[in-house]
């Protein structure tokens, strides 16, 4: 067991030097290409808010911008699928993971050959209270004796038992997040398999998407009857009057259509000079 | 107040103020001098350091260079190469208005690393320091294309703009804040100010009553809706026709009028409520009467 939390402790060193901190930031156009999705989503989602002419203006910008790919990191590659061994961020991500499942995978084996070469057989300690039958085959893997009490545990299940076990004593040691524990490499591991995650996303598939999304949101200006509303919430105007605000919306949708053109002459704003 | 001084208090007060971006320097450095002097930085732990950033920013917040550039030293040591010491090094120079050589650090860390948000901002802060605010709009609008979601940003954009009296521009920033955040009355009053100075009266009206609507007897809203509501009034009927057919619903003068005579009402129970001597009470009731 000693041998195991030196081993994790080393790991987290090694993973430190390997990783060598690099945990490296996106540049700013990679926070832009990400964060550019966000925009489109928060107009359609609170559009509503601001009056009809701006909306339009913004819709037609967004959409504009989407489509010709704009918010790209690299907008000539825009029509282009982007392949995850030819993108050098892609491979650098790769190889991060390479290295980290090394750093863990080397360790491990090392000490559970070693184990099973020196200790093949070896009982190393009781456990201090009775357990069924049913345990022997988890506590005494190695051991092939059917009469022996269960709460014998031999070397190897023993490695395993830390294996799991040993977290918390890491935590305890090296502080919250750290990379001596066996067991976060393996769950992320299993995660891995289940979604090839680590594949860059296709961020001008996702603009167009967004791009559609935006031209197929209609616009009600939250305010079109707020005066109205404001009077009835005050008691100074009876609930039924406002009828006529039905024709009034009837009337603005089409010339709210056609207008669309005109007004995107207007997209320079969003520019701010 | 400081007769036994509280270490562990002291320690928790300093991390909520971190937490909520609070920016009580006088108390920071109250709380921070105590603590370096008397000897329990080294109680800290790895905490040490973020309580060292904020107490050398509060200190240099209040002039006390002494205790900043024992901050500053401390972390220099420790983080020799780190960009977020840098930036501390920076606002040194700042605050000594060497604007110039902070400038170059700024740039230079930018030049490394150019997502670093700190350093971003401090260089627009440099450029409103040296009164270059063209060039700080721009340095602005760039960061917001980016970091589109950042609303303190657009404030601030929408602010420099106000200062060059660019009201439609300043409107787009406050649109885009109203769609950050749709719930938060002070930026729909904040865009119905500008619509007003920017004299659509008729939008600024309706966003005046989107304020009241959010929250309930706002005093400045009130008054926008009054002075709106006033002018429309007085303006001729076809002045208001023309005018609010480039808005979807126009106004019909009982709407405005009782519009008018909601804020003049609202207006004077808050303010006769409130028994702040007479004056203020009287005052307002006297611009209500001069204005209709």
């Amino acid at each position: 067991m000693v041998v195991m939390v030196l081993v994790g402790v080393f790991r987290d060193q090694v993973t430190v030097l390997i990783g060598g901190g690099t945990s490296k930031k996106p540049g700013l156009k990679a926070i832009r290409e990400s964060k550019a999705l966000t925009r489109g989503v928060t107009l359609r989602n609170y559009g509503n808010h601001i009056p009809n002419n701006s909306f339009s203006v913004r819709k037609n910008f967004l959409s504009a911008a989407y489509k010709k790919g704009d918010y790209l990191k690299n907008p000539a590659l825009a029509n282009q699928t982007v392949n995850p061994m030819t993108d050098p961020a892609g491979m650098e991500m790769m190889m991060e993971g390479m290295k980290k499942n090394f750093a863990m995978i080397i360790p491990q084996t090392v000490i559970m050959g070693w184990i099973n070469f020196f200790f093949s057989g070896f009982v190393l300690i009781k456990l201090p209270f009775p357990l069924t039958l049913r345990f022997k085959s988890m506590l005494q893997r190695g051991v092939e004796t059917p009469d022996m009490d269960v709460t014998w545990v031999s070397s190897l299940s023993w490695y395993f038992l830390n294996l799991f076990g040993l977290r918390s004593i890491f935590t305890l040691l090296l502080g919250e997040d750290n990379a001596a524990d066996g067991m976060r490499d393996m769950a992320a591991m299993s995660q891995m398999s289940a979604s090839p995650t680590g594949q860059p996303q296709d961020f001008h598939k996702l603009f167009l998407a967004e791009s559609e999304n935006l031209e197929l949101t209609p616009h009600n200006w939250e305010l079109d009857d707020i005066e109205n509303r404001l009077l009835i919430r005050f008691g100074k105007r009876n609930p039924t009057i406002n009828d006529d605000n039905d024709t009034i919306e009837m009337e603005d949708i089409p010339s709210d259509l056609s207008d669309v053109k005109g007004k995107s002459k207007r997209k320079g704003i969003n520019k701010k000079k | 107040m400081m007769v036994s001084f509280d270490y562990k208090s002291a320690v928790t007060t300093l991390h909520e103020l971190r937490k909520s971006g609070e920016r009580k320097s006088d108390l920071v450095v109250t709380l921070g001098e105590n603590l370096i002097h008397q000897g329990y930085a080294g109680k800290l732990g790895d905490e040490v350091w973020a309580v060292y950033e904020q107490i050398f920013i509060a200190a240099l917040d209040l002039g006390n260079d002494q205790l900043a550039i024992k901050c500053l030293e401390n972390l220099d040591k420790r983080f020799p190469e780190s960009p977020r010491v840098k930036i501390l090094k920076g606002m040194k120079l700042e605050a000594e208005d060497k604007l110039d050589a902070a400038l170059a650090l700024y740039e230079d860390i930018l030049k490394d690393d150019d997502a670093n948000i700190a350093a971003i901002k401090r260089r627009i802060a440099v450029f409103k320091a040296k009164g270059q605010d063209q060039q700080a709009i721009e340095a602005l609008t760039r960061y917001l294309d980016a970091f589109y979601s950042d609303s303190e940003s657009w404030l601030e954009l929408s602010a420099l703009y106000l200062n060059f009296h660019l009201y439609q521009q300043a409107g787009f920033c406050l649109e885009e804040l109203i769609l950050l955040q749709p719930q938060n009355h002070f930026y729909h009053l904040k865009y119905a100010e500008i619509l007003y100075t920017s004299d659509n009266i008729t939008m600024s009206l309706k966003e005046f009553c989107r304020v009241v609507e959010l929250c309930e007897d706002n005093v400045r809203a009130l008054c926008g809706i009054k002075l709106c509501t006033s002018r429309l009034l007085n303006l001729p009927i076809s002045a208001i026709t023309s005018s609010s057919s480039s808005t979807n619903s126009p106004f019909d003068m009982k709407t405005i009028s009782d519009l008018n005579a909601l804020a003049v009402e609202r207006l004077s129970t808050i303010y006769s409520k409130k028994r702040r001597g007479g004056s203020s009470a009287n005052e307002i009731t006297d611009w209500l009467n001069n204005l209709s």
